[in-house]
């Protein structure tokens, strides 16, 4: 957590390669043309470890994977109702149809709504006296925590989550599959790396950014990152930052896609959003000038997750927790880092070649159960009009 | 003498009979608004639990202000832009020998088919400061676009996919008009300018105004656009509340909302007093064409233009997509499936019939009866049409766990909140048509023996049809397009066109929404087709 971060400047250009990978890795085959590279054990003959990877040039640098394989646990069958929650969520479909081949009797009935839509509903279906989904897979852990801190979730069990980090399954009573890191995408003809600030409490008074930031108010990924800012730093300075950066002429977007793109038009110098949305836009323009920075031990380096609880009243326990047993696989970890550009949340698994592994990010100390309190941030941002 | 008795005494007994099928029809129509005003209900509930103290500091905080004026700014330039584009539109197609006239007709109302999301954003990626045109003009030396974002923006955009309901609604009343009335101003020796004001305006200005609500109704409970162009307005507010888990701050911030749509609906009522031919048509005589001369070139240019802006242009942004190829275009996991196009026309159909048999009761017993009760239950069939979407779909989830848990994610449930959101068109058209039904008719019908019932199915029903028919194709394009009912209340793996082309957008994949949007814009065209060809035009 120190100021400035360790080898800041190191970490900052790393997307010119994970980019070219990343034009291949989402085109997503199902690895036929993977002859070799992954290890391949393990997994049952359906579908091998090699269908999970994404295809493409990271895959020579992946090493060695470790972990539970999917052929350890016991297996899926039946029908499970799953809440999904869209946005990249919509890539985990792949996923299920993954699990689908190895295990034919499985059938999983998925809804995609947003997730935080998803979190609402499930709270008036349960508040009504009823439950219609077995598992709640949210891509934000403010929609998990919303649900779990009515008490509307079961426990996971120790021997399903306990290769997840504490701060990443709070409680049990939800865990984290997959991380996402707050970042910085800058455009490359407009700013070199070293003028993007190493703390976001910069970013209002340098000079290069001037009239020229995008962010995202009404987006939720925006909004815990801004609960993260109050939890650390206090209501009072927070309210201070919101107003600087307005003074400083940032500029709102709907979504942070739409910010990481204007970043590549050099319609913005540099933007608020999550890792892989500047992944995706080189993936789609190899040639885009964008890049990413982190920042070291504040908000902006918050690490917020994709994960999966299960729903009180379920009538599927057993199945409902296999199921997040398995998203918690090898096999499923690799899909993550590989196909949605994701960190693993499994200490055998490691992300994508050019990203940094999360142990080299700076992320600030917060209990991600905290990010519920989406309702405070909204107040300020109202207050401050940048809502 | 004794004849005149008899007549008399014939026309009371029909009246007390009339009066007495009223009483029944009354209490129909009651029951119905009751049912699409129920969701509001969810939001009383969900208010009572916001702390009196919080509640009076969120309704009056700068910042809830602030919207609520942008909103009702929004509301009011959106509106009046319609009628400004679409009124001068309707009377060049109506009432000029305007070139390619049928041409026009119809692609001047296809905008409506549009949904207004892939609009603003086609929009934003042709004029924004980096879009298509900026790129274009860069070499020419155009250094920078007027500003897209903001209020200015949005009023553009809305208005540029709204006006057709100002513009068909005008039409059906200027091909309604007595040419008579016109005619006999112009012998008298008014100026055409004169007989336009003295005679024509007044008899259009209930079918204007009956445009111009469902105008500003729906600019008032838009989402999509204000956020996609960046005004802050009443339903981004409300979104940003639901979507911090704020139910009850969501429900607290609606109700504010619906008191803005109950002020709208009173203005309109003292307006549109009756809604004489607010679309469908029935004018004894066409009126000779308005010659405009050589200016009938310059006037086909101005309808080219807004046909280009309002219609080529996401058409065209959207078949960029299709064909901008490249791997970050074509995503796993979201194959595209014709049976989103058969679930999406299924819905809408069913929504569009079920309005239809809500409406007819409605809307003949508001044009019928001058009765507050008449005119109340009609007035209430609008509230949901101004509600937000996400808020009206959670309602229905609450409500239908709680009360129907057996419809809770199926087809009927999701057909009703479709209902709740779109039934006023149904109901708009089909008392318009109810006017302009010689009340006369049906007394004749009855005093030949008919009963109430077969004299309404035998004589008024063939003579409303064109308007009910009118109504039904509304309902239909607009259940076509819409999506966060649709996301929040389809049963479970049940994708439409929509909800497929939420998924694809939201996982940044715009190639993949090329096809379904075509498809989309394609089948609610052939509804507009139905619309037009109710006309006499």
């Amino acid at each position: 957590m120190t100021e400035g971060g360790r080898d800041g400047r190191s970490r900052r250009r790393f997307l010119a390669a994970a980019g070219a990978a990343s034009a291949t890795a989402l085109a997503g085959c199902n690895g036929i043309l993977n002859d070799g590279g992954g290890d391949g054990t393990g997994a049952p003959a359906a579908a091998t470890f090699d269908d999970f990877r994404g295809s493409g040039a990271n895959i020579g640098g992946r090493g060695e994977i470790t972990g539970t394989r999917v052929a350890d646990l016991p297996d899926l069958s039946g029908q499970l109702n799953i809440y999904l929650g869209g946005g990249e969520g919509g890539l985990y479909t792949d996923l299920l149809s993954l699990f689908g081949q190895v295990y034919p009797d499985f059938e999983p009935n998925v809804r995609l709504e947003p997730s935080t839509q998803l979190a609402s509903k499930i709270r008036e279906e349960q508040s009504a006296g009823g439950s219609f989904a077995d598992v709640f897979w949210a891509v934000d852990a403010g929609s998990l925590a919303a649900v779990a801190s009515e008490g509307y979730t079961r426990a996971l069990p120790d021997d399903v989550v306990e290769v997840v980090p504490d701060q990443f399954r709070p409680d049990n009573a939800w865990t984290g599959v997959a991380g996402r890191a707050r970042a910085v995408p800058y455009n490359t003809d407009q700013l070199s790396a070293s003028e993007v600030p190493d703390t976001v409490r910069e970013f209002p008074d340098t000079a290069a950014l001037r009239d020229s930031m995008g962010w995202a108010p009404t987006y939720g990924s925006f909004q815990a990152f801004v609960t993260a800012m109050r939890l650390l730093r206090g209501d009072e300075a927070t309210r201070q930052w919101v107003t600087d950066m307005q003074d400083a002429g940032a500029a709102g977007y709907a979504n942070e896609f739409l910010i990481s793109n204007a970043v590549a038009d050099g319609e913005l110098a540099a933007g608020f959003a999550n890792h892989y949305y500047a992944l995706r836009v080189k993936a789609q323009r190899p040639d885009a000038p964008i890049d990413l920075a982190f920042t070291s031990g504040d908000a902006g380096a918050l690490i917020n997750v994709s994960g999966a609880e299960v729903l009180e009243g379920t009538e599927r326990v057993d199945l409902a927790e296999n199921f997040i047993a398995h998203l918690l696989t090898a096999e499923a970890q690799e899909f993550f880092a590989t196909r949605t550009f994701a960190y693993p949340m499994v200490p055998g698994v490691p992300p994508v070649g050019g990203l940094p592994r999360v142990d080299e990010l700076s992320p600030p100390d917060i209990d991600l159960r905290q990010l519920d309190d989406v309702g405070g941030t909204i107040d300020l941002l109202r207050e401050t009009g940048a809502l | 003498m004794s004849t005149r008795e008899g007549l008399s005494a014939l026309r009371r007994r029909l009246r007390r009979e009339a009066d007495g099928d009223g009483l029944g029809l009354t209490l129909l129509s009651g029951a119905i608004a009751a049912a699409v005003l129920s969701p509001v209900a969810w939001l009383f509930l969900r208010v009572t639990d916001v702390p009196t103290a919080e509640a009076v500091s969120l309704l009056t905080a700068p910042s809830t202000t602030r919207v609520l004026t942008n909103s009702v700014l929004l509301v009011t330039t959106v509106t009046v832009a319609c009628v400004l584009l679409g009124v001068p539109l309707a009377m060049l197609t109506a009432r000029t020998d305007l070139p390619f006239r049928r041409f026009f007709t119809v692609v001047l109302a296809l905008p409506l088919v549009v949904p207004s999301y892939i609009g603003a954003f086609a929009f934003v990626s042709a004029f924004g400061p980096r879009g298509a045109l900026a790129d274009l003009l860069a070499p020419l030396g155009v250094g920078r676009l007027p500003e897209i974002y903001g209020l200015g923006g949005t009023t553009l955009v809305l208005t540029l996919y709204v006006y057709p309901y100002v513009f068909l609604t005008t039409r059906a009343a200027l091909l309604s008009l007595d040419a008579a009335h016109v005619e006999a101003a112009r012998i008298l020796g008014k100026s055409r300018l004169a007989a336009f004001r003295e005679v024509t305006l007044p008899r259009i200005v209930p079918g204007v105004a009956a445009g111009a609500l469902l105008v500003a109704l729906y600019a008032l409970s838009d989402f999509g656009t204000p956020a996609i162009m960046g005004t802050d307005v009443f339903t981004s507010y409300i979104y940003v509340a639901y979507n911090g888990f704020a139910a009850d701050q969501a429900a607290l911030l609606s109700l504010q909302l619906l008191g803005v749509t109950t002020v709208i609906l009173a203005l309109e009522s003292r307006v549109g007093q009756d809604d004489a031919s607010a679309y469908a048509s029935g004018g004894s005589r066409s009126a000779a064409r308005i010659e405009l001369g050589p200016w009938r070139w310059v006037a086909a240019l101005c309808c080219l233009a807004v046909a280009a802006v309002s219609l080529a242009l996401p058409v065209g942004v959207l078949l960029l997509w299709l064909f901008r190829g490249g791997p970050g275009y074509a995503a796993g996991g979201f194959p595209f499936d014709l049976s989103f196009a058969v679930n999406s026309v299924g819905v809408s159909a069913a929504a569009a019939l079920v309005s239809v048999l809500l409406a007819v009761p409605v809307g003949y017993l508001a044009a019928r009866r001058a009765s507050w009760p008449a005119r109340l239950a009609e007035r209430a069939t609008y509230v949901g049409y101004a509600m937000p979407g996400v808020v009206l779909g959670l309602a229905l989830v609450f409500f239908g766990v709680k009360f129907a848990p057996t419809v809770y994610q199926t087809l009927p449930l999701l057909v009703f909140a479709y209902v709740v959101r779109f039934l006023p068109q149904a109901v708009g058209t089909t008392s318009s048509s109810v006017l302009q039904v010689d009340a006369h008719l049906m007394e004749a019908a009855r005093a030949l023996g008919e009963s109430p019932r077969s004299a309404f199915r035998r004589v008024t029903l063939p003579l409303i049809w064109p308007g009910v028919l009118a109504g039904a194709a509304l309902v239909f394009l607009t259940t076509m397009k819409e999506l966060p009912a649709t996301l929040l209340l389809r049963p479970t793996g049940f994708e439409t066109l929509v909800s497929y082309i939420w998924q694809v957008q939201e996982a940044g994949y715009y190639g993949l929404a090329a096809i379904p949007a075509l498809t989309l814009i394609a089948v609610s065209a052939g509804s507009m087709a139905v619309i037009l060809a109710q006309e006499r035009g």
